[in-house]
């Protein structure tokens, strides 16, 4: 099933969320929020490649994310924990696929990262500076715009990446 | 019957005939005693067509802009000038024109990516301005691009002065598009609708630069009274900026 990683193409489309991120499409957006692109390219690629090319990836994205926003906050440790909890999840039981799955696992990783990164950035203010209408507009929106999206762009990578694992295979 | 046997008398007849006359006369009487009011709205709504047109009222407006244009840039001009004298500000700010090439104003962090760095002379800790105002400062640069950080965004501290109540106040980003002006005092006497620049007496921007308007007033916040300010740069659409670079400071003379 490990096989993704051999392929310099598909490691290489991990770039497309840095720019995608930096162009940031005013289409895509809700409320002005764009959405976690670095969660719908995660969540396919760990589904399925495995736990641990899932968290090196989380830790590699987490990296070329952090280098391009503002001061300290990092998103390497969400997306680690993201990448090897979606990798393991396959095993359990029949492969995930279902639209509505994805969306649903899409929103929980999203509401992590946002959470993780808003703990960052204003836990230093304390109760009333992490639950301003700011912060729960922008989670809710980047929550919400990133499920939305999740069907259809992890749907499509998801499709992709599994037949060329199964086609490795023989 | 006294008004049976009144209304026979000839004349009193006559009188009460004439109601309509003793009307028109009460008419009269109300227009002298109101100062004509009554004439001169009627005047005013029949010639409402011939009234002076916009067209006359937008060339006083152009007029009146052209004055003030050149009044300000002559006052700049002064203001330079003195301060200078003053050894206020020793590096006169050149400015660089940039491009926006990306922006990210929602979302966790907010801040822009301009098309001009280090080469350009962009420094971190520049001061960003938009059409309307400050919208930022610099934060990081790379050889080409230069990261901003905006007014908005929760790492964002700028010393700010209502210049009205010559009130001093700290403006700081929340994280939604209007950032909030923390006073130092306790009744700074603002009010809604007051204008915002930076600061005098601050060293991190420019003095005097336009930053927004205070919108409205919280004066029961602990510990200072809080106001929440409207940036007055369109900081979600806008597409050119410019940045003015700090050159070294000249060598004080003897």
């Amino acid at each position: 099933m490990a096989s993704l990683h051999n392929r310099p193409l598909f490691v290489v489309s991990a770039l497309v969320v840095p720019l995608l991120t930096l162009a940031a499409p005013g289409v895509l957006r809700i409320g002005g929020v764009p959405p976690s692109w670095a969660v719908l390219w995660l969540l396919p690629w760990s589904l399925a490649d495995g736990p641990l090319s899932g968290a090196l990836a989380g830790l590699a994205l987490g990296l070329l994310l952090d280098c391009l926003q503002l001061g300290g906050a990092t998103q390497m440790p969400a997306l680690a924990l993201l990448g090897w909890w979606w990798g393991r999840l396959p095993r359990r039981g029949p492969p995930i696929e279902r639209s509505f799955s994805l969306g649903l696992l899409a929103m929980l990783g999203s509401a992590v990262l946002g959470a993780s990164v808003l703990l960052q950035r204003q836990a230093g203010g304390g109760w009333a500076a992490l639950l301003t209408a700011a912060s729960l507009h922008t989670l809710l929106a980047q929550v919400l715009v990133t499920a939305l999206l999740a069907p259809m762009i992890c749907s499509l990578l998801l499709l992709l990446w599994r037949r060329h694992s199964a086609s490795a295979r023989g | 019957m006294p008004f049976g046997r009144l209304s026979r008398v000839p004349w009193l007849g006559q009188v009460v005939g004439a109601w309509p006359l003793a009307l028109v006369a009460i008419a009269l009487v109300a227009v002298r005693l109101s100062k004509g009011a009554l004439l001169s709205d009627a005047y005013a709504l029949l010639s409402r067509p011939f009234w002076p047109g916009s067209a006359q009222k937008e060339w006083l407006q152009a007029a009146q802009q052209l004055d003030q244009q050149t009044r300000l840039s002559q006052l700049e001009l002064d203001n330079r000038r003195l301060r200078s004298l003053l050894d206020l500000q020793r590096a006169d700010p050149g400015t660089v024109t940039a491009p926006v090439i990306s922006r990210e104003p929602g979302g966790w962090w907010h801040q822009l990516v301009l098309g001009v760095g280090g080469l350009q002379g962009i420094r971190a800790g520049d001061s960003v301005i938009g059409p309307g105002g400050l919208i930022g400062r610099v934060e990081s640069v790379t050889p080409t691009t230069a990261r901003v950080a905006l007014l908005t965004d929760t790492a964002s501290k700028v010393g700010v002065w209502v210049g009205r109540t010559q009130r001093h106040g700290l403006l700081t980003g929340v994280g939604s598009s209007r950032p909030v002006l923390r006073f130092l005092e306790k009744d700074p006497q603002v009010r809604p609708g007051d204008v915002v620049v930076t600061s005098p007496a601050s060293t991190l921007v420019p003095p005097g630069l336009s930053v927004g308007v205070i919108q409205s007033v919280d004066d029961k916040a602990v510990p200072a009274t809080l106001a929440v300010v409207q940036l007055s740069a369109p900081v979600a659409s806008v597409d050119w900026v410019q940045v003015l670079t700090r050159r070294e400071a000249a060598p004080a003379g003897p």
